[in-house]
């Protein structure tokens, strides 16, 4: 009996380590960034973007869209299994207006194991370019994208299962409104 | 017959009831000292199971407000808002307005329909009625469409640079010089 009263603290230690450990490591391992640290570049900024949609709202707007149409179709197939949308966009008019920290707090978030730089694109002229992807077994359950250019600084942050492949042939089709963010894209034929 | 015998024992006896007594009688109450038999075992509690049990309550309380405040945590590192500039533009319609509405979002079609249901008493006719989408719905709309736009924009443009110049484009320029 005296033994077991030792043995129970201890037991039951191991029980709560063994409990909290997996919640303490599957949140660190969320794909989610954190971005409120660049919002003071919004006072600098000429236009931004600022978009935070979590799941629920996810969930709330998947409803609107329409299966019949087909264009409406794959962006709710895409949205679909998605945790959460991020994005901040600053555009400003002079060079030079966020710093390298800027940059370099996000992409400190981007470590491994959790998180892969699949591309990274480095130019002096029009600044770089990182796509990450964070991998659960054999899944992307996250991508971060962080585009430094000049007078542009962008962050994007999917939070879930991301298929690439369908996400890259949004632009320009969809009827998603054109900001004008980034390099123009030439027309296709069928645009033209 | 003397009921007085039955009563207080006063009266003259009836024969019967003397019997009846006779043979009841050997039933009576009769004090004696408890004894108890030599082979009984006394099962003892287990002394720790009262302290399993509170040390498990305090686990699961533990465990509660670590999710709980996980998850408070969570809703406010992530404020509801959506913003995009007036001044880009292509997108007319987002969203500065849409900043102190978002919870509004979420909450107003459950509790329309909880009104709906309450006052009418009839639910069937509330679902085949579907709810027109809100403005705020439709304005989340718009902003995840331009999320999802600028985040294709941005891998494209990724992908791009990585690969350069299409081969065409430097053909053309070499014919033209």
């Amino acid at each position: 009996m005296k033994s077991l009263f030792q043995r129970l603290p201890r037991t039951l230690l191991l029980v709560a380590l063994l409990v909290i450990a997996p919640a303490i490591t599957a949140r660190a391992q969320d794909p989610k960034i954190q971005l409120a640290h660049l919002d003071h570049l919004a006072a600098k900024a000429n236009e931004t973007v600022d978009v935070n949609i979590d799941e629920r709202l996810i969930q709330l707007t998947i409803k609107l869209f329409d299966d019949k149409d087909e264009d409406e179709a794959k962006i709710k197939k895409l949205v679909q299994g998605l945790k959460g949308i991020y994005v901040k966009n600053f555009e400003f008019d002079n060079d030079n207006e966020y710093s390298s920290a800027d940059v370099d707090s996000i992409r400190s978030q981007l470590r491994e194991p959790s998180w892969t730089r699949l591309l990274n694109v480095t130019s002096k002229r029009e600044g770089n370019v990182e796509v990450y992807i964070s991998m659960s077994g054999s899944q992307i359950n996250g991508l971060a994208v962080i585009s430094a250019e000049p007078k542009e600084l962008t962050i994007v942050n999917l939070v879930g299962p991301v298929d690439l492949e369908k996400l890259s042939k949004l632009e320009g089709n969809l009827g998603i409104p054109d900001l004008g963010v980034g390099p123009t894209k030439p027309k296709t034929k069928n645009e033209q | 017959m003397n009921e007085e015998y039955l009563w207080d024992k006063s009266g003259e006896p009836d024969p019967e009831i003397q019997q009846l007594e006779q043979i009841l009688g050997t039933l009576r109450y009769q004090p004696k000292a408890l004894e108890l038999p030599n082979d009984i075992q006394v099962v003892r509690r287990n002394r720790y199971l009262p302290l399993v049990a509170i040390a498990a309550t305090i686990l699961v309380a533990l465990l509660v407000a670590i999710l709980w405040f996980s998850l408070q945590n969570r809703h406010t590192d992530l404020p509801q808002q959506a913003i995009v500039s007036p001044t880009i533009p292509s997108a007319p319609t987002p969203i500065v307005p849409g900043l102190e509405k978002k919870e509004e979002v979420v909450k107003s079609p459950s509790i329309d329909r909880h009104r709906e249901i309450v006052a009418h008493n009839s639910p069937r006719r509330t679902r085949s009625e579907p709810a027109a989408p809100s403005k705020e719905a439709l304005l989340v709309k718009e902003q995840l469409m331009t999320a999802l736009r600028l985040a294709s924009e941005k891998l494209n443009l990724a992908q791009r640079k990585a690969q350069g110049p299409a081969p065409n484009q430097i053909r053309n320029q070499h014919k033209v010089g």
